[in-house]
């Protein structure tokens, strides 16, 4: 690292402002930037809230939480055929501010009468921003939760995989022959490895936690094609002046892997690790959808509660229980695509505009 | 072009026995023996439980398990299956062998050929308002979170809308006195969709010198147009008159999935082309074809599609593995008796031996449809065959 003493600290001021500035040009990744930095607002805002005492716990807590909704309902008689004037068919009865009457117990109502009931889940109130889950839990909460859990996770796993992957594509890169071929037939194994059915087969050997999971996933993409495209990239720095004259000068060749060759290969490192984060989101997602991850709340597990629970089908009666979990997944995993993408543009020149 | 066949062939093969012995030890270290304590099961008969014990060899060292894995491996062999007991794992995946491979040919070709129209023409509208709607489109359904995505669409098309069919392959109700089974009805569609694509693409090579772009576009209109009264001759020949009724059945079943998959699937070979086909566009070959005057379109086509289809085949060599698991999720939601769902249940109910199975046919699945890439790679490339010969 004393190499990177020489370098005077306004040069490399220059050089992040330069590349901010070639970032900037790409509208789509500063969106995606925006919807990072959203989630990552979101995900401090909740134990923030917690501490100051603006959400009560035993309200707002994402797993035990739990609050009374009262509504006023208006008391049906559900028809026993479809379609009538009112209802098209058999899950439009009841509507969202009715109750029928058959499911009605321990009251004296009669049809037409307007009660006053306790019943989850609640739509969208001033209390509970995006309503209430059938447990009575808040979304916006869970919502909340859940980010934390896909940046922790993304954010871990892409380091991890980009670390392995970085270092094992350098050093095949310099190394050459015996270490090359080997790590290329490793990465050609763990390519061909369905990531899916695998991690159905690691669920299986114990309850997968988030950080196994996270781990797994570093592994599982450090070694497989990254490495492949990083040694491409390792080789033609290898071949530049400067490496060349780092080692006339002396340089051992741990100096010149480390002060020469890792730095070059860094911008692409980053890129990866962008990248990788999405599918790393998208997989837990999956994961906990199937119900094969021990998790307290994710995304893919408020989506799979409302599968299992029989709200899909149900429509748009309940949005609430449907949308924001699967946007939040589709919009987070979109946007790091996004900033991937804007990165790719900085740092592949034959990419940009002019 | 031989030489290289020959040294990938050999490779292949060095890497499925790597595959063999690592997917036995992932197996082997599920902790607390899952093969015997599974078969302490009382459906399984003692007899079943000494074969297993025999044939896994669980009374051996380790190195011994996994060579005796490897020769049950090439003798088709996997024991018993615990929780459908009298079945052997070959005989379940060989019913739902065809099932998953028709899924997962339709759902490439596609995709792939969507994606790379769409792509193409993103990148040649660069900076337009149409070309960022795309995008945006794009980056949204290769992002998008899919079972959740797919269960808003069996929503919409299934149960709104009420087109098609919410989940399995087939209706009951027509299979009653079917004299056929499902897989034979299987297999000669998937006869049917290879015929019919190596004669497309047939034609698509034939017709790819025709010199004017809008002869050359009839001359494909003519052929897809032949090709679809010729299928539905051929459906109205000889045995085929019966099976029709139950082809149609599961190709009814099929629009959903394979629809769902593709709008999934095309955006991200449509997201790569459009970056290749920017990085070609700078080349200096592009400059020369607009300087001697050749129409945009032709451009387009013949001079920076053609160099960019490259990167996009190898990214397609990577994303294989994807689609095979986008598979196994498309199984799950749709109710497809596919493999996908098969090692999905083996696993949750801990059947080891349909688990072992599944997931080593669906690796073997995934090596050949790599080595196919491949070679349909070094074909695309003529570097990587000039430099196999010499």
């Amino acid at each position: 690292m004393e190499n990177d003493k020489n370098i005077p600290s306004s040069i490399r001021k220059a050089s992040i402002k330069k590349n901010w500035a070639m970032f900037k040009q790409s509208k789509l990744g500063m969106i995606g930037l925006y919807i990072v930095a959203f989630f990552l607002f979101l995900s401090l805002l909740q134990p923030f809230l917690f501490i100051t005492g603006i959400w009560n716990l035993g309200t707002y807590d994402p797993v035990v939480g739990y609050s009374e909704q009262f509504q006023d309902f208006l008391v049906v008689d559900c028809p026993k055929e479809y379609p009538t004037e009112k209802y098209q068919s058999r899950t439009d009865c009841p509507a969202r501010n009715e109750i029928n009457i058959k499911t009605l117990f321990y009251s004296d109502a009669k049809v037409g009468d307007t009660i006053n009931q306790n019943l989850q889940p609640a739509p969208p109130s001033r209390k509970h921003i995006l309503g209430t889950d059938p447990l009575g839990r808040d979304i916006f909460s869970q919502i909340m939760e859940g980010s934390q859990v896909a940046f922790v996770l993304g954010l871990l796993s892409a380091t991890l995989g980009v670390g392995i992957s970085t270092i094992l594509g350098t050093i095949a890169a310099f190394y050459g022959g015996r270490v090359d071929a080997y790590l290329m037939r490793q990465s050609d194994l763990i390519l061909m490895l369905p990531t899916l059915p695998l991690l159905f087969i690691i669920s299986a050997f114990s309850e997968l936690q988030v950080w196994h999971l996270a781990v797994v996933l570093g592994t599982i993409g450090g070694l497989g094609g990254s490495v492949i495209t990083i040694k491409s990239q390792a080789l033609q720095v290898k071949v530049k002046p400067f490496v060349d004259s780092a080692r006339i000068t002396g340089g051992t060749k741990m100096n010149i892997l480390f002060s020469h060759v890792l730095p070059n290969v860094a911008p692409l490192a980053l890129l990866f690790m962008v990248f990788s984060v999405t599918g790393a989101i998208a997989s837990e997602s999956v994961l906990s959808f199937l119900g094969l991850l021990n998790i307290d709340m994710s995304w893919g597990l408020m989506i799979y509660l409302a599968q299992v629970e029989g709200y899909i089908f149900s429509g748009m009666k309940f949005w609430w229980l449907i949308l924001p979990a699967g946007l939040s997944v589709t919009f987070l995993a979109g946007g790091f695509y996004l900033v991937g993408r804007g990165l790719d543009e900085v740092f592949n020149p034959r990419l940009r505009d002019r | 072009m031989t030489r290289y066949i020959v040294r990938r062939i050999y490779q292949l093969i060095i890497v499925f026995f790597l595959f063999l012995v690592t997917s036995y030890v992932l197996f082997d270290a599920i902790p607390g023996n899952a093969f015997q304590t599974l078969l302490l099961n009382p459906n399984l008969p003692p007899e079943a439980y000494q074969r297993v014990t025999e044939l896994f060899g669980l009374n051996q060292p380790l190195h011994e398990r996994v060579i005796l894995y490897i020769q049950n491996f090439f003798k088709g062999d996997f024991g018993y299956s615990y929780t459908r007991y009298p079945k052997t794992p070959i005989e379940l995946i060989a019913e739902r062998l065809p099932r998953t491979l028709m899924l997962f040919a339709m759902v490439n070709v596609v995709s792939f050929y969507t994606g790379f129209l769409i792509g193409k023409i993103l990148a040649w509208r660069r900076g337009s308002k149409s070309e960022t709607w795309i995008t945006v489109t794009s980056v949204f359904s290769y992002t998008v979170f899919y079972p959740w995505f797919a269960l808003m669409m069996l929503w919409v098309f299934g149960y709104k809308l009420d087109w098609l069919p919410i989940g399995k392959f087939l209706y009951p109700e027509t299979w009653y006195e079917s004299p056929y089974t499902s897989d034979e009805i299987f297999i000669s569609l998937i006869k049917f969709v290879a015929l019919f694509s190596i004669v497309q693409i047939l034609f698509f090579i034939f017709s790819r010198n025709i010199e004017s772009i809008s002869k050359r576009r009839n001359t494909r209109l003519a052929s897809f147009i032949s090709l679809i009264l010729l299928s539905i001759l051929y459906w109205n020949s000889g045995d085929f008159v019966n099976q029709k009724v139950y082809a149609f059945d599961i190709a009814y079943h099929m629009i959903l999935p394979v629809f769902t998959v593709t709008v999934v699937a095309f955006a991200g070979t449509a997201l790569l082309t459009r970056t290749t086909m920017m990085e070609v566009m700078k080349d200096d070959f592009i400059l020369t074809a607009r300087a001697k005057g050749i129409s945009q379109k032709r451009i387009r086509d013949r001079h920076a599609a053609r160099n960019a289809l490259l990167p996009v085949v190898t990214s397609f060599i990577f994303t294989i593995v994807t689609i095979i698991d986008g598979s196994v999720l498309t199984e799950t939601i749709f109710s497809w008796p596919g493999m996908g769902q098969l090692i999905l249940d083996s696993v949750l109910q801990e059947d080891i031996p349909v688990a072992m199975a599944s997931f080593s046919f669906i690796g073997i699945f995934a090596l050949i449809a790599h080595f196919l890439a491949d070679i349909s790679y070094a074909y695309l490339d003529p570097r990587i065959r000039i430099q196999s010969q010499g």
